[in-house]
């Protein structure tokens, strides 16, 4: 989106309050959505709970196609349509919704730095796993990805899909490590990550979103959960933030058990 | 240390131009922090040479090993017990990790812009440079070589799948690196450094990143100009730059922060003891956040987590 684009939906969404029937839309809950994907998802569903904003939650299976900036999730809320966590923070906050406004200059500039810690390591550490190691590639994500798409097409998506993290991955530099390396990288950011979190902000629903997922979902290697788990306060963060915003909702799975949820067991 | 003195470390990497020691950001962040933590480390260029083309810059060579990156790089003088992170607590740890990961996703891009792609600057400033500096015949294929991998690298991180045009990704790139240099600027306030009265590797690549924009002589740049009303970010360059990186005092060496130096003569022994245990090391080496475990007692990862469990409400 252009930033004159930008400027005038901030301008548009001030006039109107935020609507009933505010829906949130991401790839199929069952047997499509991938790791990353559910993360943000996630995040964005904690952010807006944090908020106090209802929303519906639609999976499609073209959800991807249907975002304007081609990443999910994204909200559809009256007439506009914004997607990923960053953009429907400052559509919230141009609507009078924000959480980050108690944080003095300097809170906010660590805040912002810690959640492109999440973007940096996290997210790139997921997609990495997701698309760059072969095992996982082809008995998970491949799979999981082109479920709604018949023959050839789905071969078509997939691959076109991993070829495109690939070169992105390469280009930051990320081409040729190896799983072990990432997984070192990721352990890094549970150890940082053991202290931060200032109060209830934007920050705390992204990196809700991606450990969450990451203890409730079963890839082809455990050690990623493995390393969450051993970092007792990151599990009471988790809890923490499942009961006070969760409870009536499909995720209360039992965080103590770790028992695979209904978000996706990949 | 004597045994580090033995094996002399080698860094190659761009040559120094607009009052930098080096032109290039990757190479700035390693030579400043061969400078805060007081690593001996000889400069050679690699201007004029082959090596421009081969090369990946910046390269430390000790011994037989070689390091690329510069995080790989930092790691590696940390090892070699050059550390400018002693003195940080676990907390600052995270957030020079969060503050990297804050310059690599909204500076960088715009950085990347302004020097390769911008074609002003590009015919300018920067091909002109890196083709002086380049031997024939490499001097037509080096400069356009970066500015294609720039232009790919800003591309495939920041443009929108499926387009991919730069025109469209342009206003977001540079509005996000001016609110980068907007916090970076908030955080520092009126500090010297970011921690304290001495420069850690967050300090490094804050200099990497910014001194480059505040000294280039650039023909256009919205950026350059938004930098120049951040005069504590610019101030922090001239400082690091003046302090370090001096060029009027020649032969006198750095003034090696006091503090650090004792700790060191104190440690020596410690530390070699940490040093024998490779295993440990392994696990320290490869992150930024393992730098302020290099203090003597390193306290085990269990324990000191059950330090910060206590504080953290269940």
């Amino acid at each position: 989106m252009s930033l004159a684009a930008e400027a005038f939906v901030s301008q548009m969404a001030a006039a109107e309050p935020w609507p009933e029937n505010a829906t949130l839309y991401q790839p199929l809950k069952e047997d499509q959505i991938l790791l990353s994907d559910c993360a943000s998802s996630l995040a964005v569903q904690t952010y807006l709970r944090m908020c106090g904003l209802p929303v519906q939650v639609a999976c499609r299976a073209n959800a991807e196609y249907m975002s304007p900036s081609g990443k999910v999730p994204f909200v559809h809320v009256g007439n506009q349509v914004v997607s990923e966590l960053g953009p429907i923070v400052q559509f919230t906050k141009a609507k009078g919704h924000s959480l980050s406004d108690g944080l003095d200059d300097v809170q906010r500039a660590e805040m912002k730095a810690y959640m492109e810690l999440v973007n940096n390591m996290l997210l790139t550490a997921e997609l990495y796993i997701q698309w760059c190691d072969d095992a996982t590639a082809s008995e998970i994500s491949r799979p999981r990805y082109s479920s709604p798409y018949s023959w050839p097409l789905n071969h078509i998506l997939a691959y076109q899909k991993q070829w495109e993290v690939r070169r992105k991955m390469n280009a930051i530099g990320w081409g040729g490590k190896t799983l072990e390396q990432v997984c070192r990288i990721r352990s890094a950011f549970a150890t940082s990550s053991a202290q931060f979190f200032f109060q209830p902000t934007e920050l705390d629903a992204l990196v809700f979103g991606h450990l969450f997922t990451i203890l409730t979902t079963r890839l082809t290697s455990t050690e990623l959960a493995e390393r969450i788990k051993s970092y007792s306060n990151l599990l009471s963060f988790c809890r923490r933030i499942e009961q006070s915003y969760f409870e009536d909702k499909i995720l209360s799975v039992s965080l103590s058990l770790f028992i695979p949820s209904l978000i996706p067991s990949l | 240390m004597k045994q580090n003195m033995a094996t002399p470390m080698e860094l190659r990497c761009w040559g120094s131009d607009w009052g930098l020691p080096s032109v290039h950001t990757e190479s700035l962040i390693v030579l400043a922090y061969a400078k805060f933590s007081g690593a001996k480390v000889t400069v050679s260029p690699i201007d004029w040479t082959w090596k421009t083309l081969t090369a990946t810059v910046p390269e430390l060579v000790c011994g037989e090993s070689t390091v690329t990156e510069p995080t790989q790089i930092l790691n590696f003088m940390r090892k070699q017990r050059f550390n400018a992170d002693y003195e940080l607590t676990a907390r600052q740890g995270a957030d020079t990790m969060a503050y990297i990961a804050l310059l690599e996703e909204k500076l960088r891009p715009a950085l990347l812009h302004t020097f390769w792609v911008d074609a002003e600057n590009y015919a300018n400033l920067t091909r002109p440079w890196f083709a002086s500096r380049s031997p024939f015949p490499l001097n037509f294929l080096v400069p356009r070589r970066h500015a294609n991998m720039a232009l790919s690298r800003i591309l495939l991180t920041k443009g929108e799948a499926p387009l991919h045009r730069i025109t469209e990704v342009e206003g977001k790139i540079y509005s996000d690196a001016k609110e980068c240099l907007n916090l970076l600027s908030y955080r520092l306030g009126t500090a010297n450094y970011f921690f304290g009265n001495s420069p850690a590797s967050l300090d490094a690549f804050v200099f990497g990143f910014v001194a480059p924009l505040h000294k280039a002589g650039l023909p256009s740049s919205p950026l350059q100009s938004h930098l120049r009303q951040l005069a504590n970010l610019t101030r922090f360059c001239d400082n690091i730059l003046s302090v370090y990186f001096s060029s009027s005092h020649p032969g006198k060496p750095r003034p090696p922060p006091p503090v650090q130096e004792t700790v060191d003569a104190n440690l020596q022994k410690l530390t070699q003891l940490v040093n024998k245990e490779s295993n440990l090391i392994e696990k320290m080496d490869d992150n930024l956040r393992s730098s302020p475990q290099h203090k003597p007692h390193r306290p085990d990862p269990k324990s000191s987590l059950a330090n910060e469990k206590s504080s953290t409400p269940a």
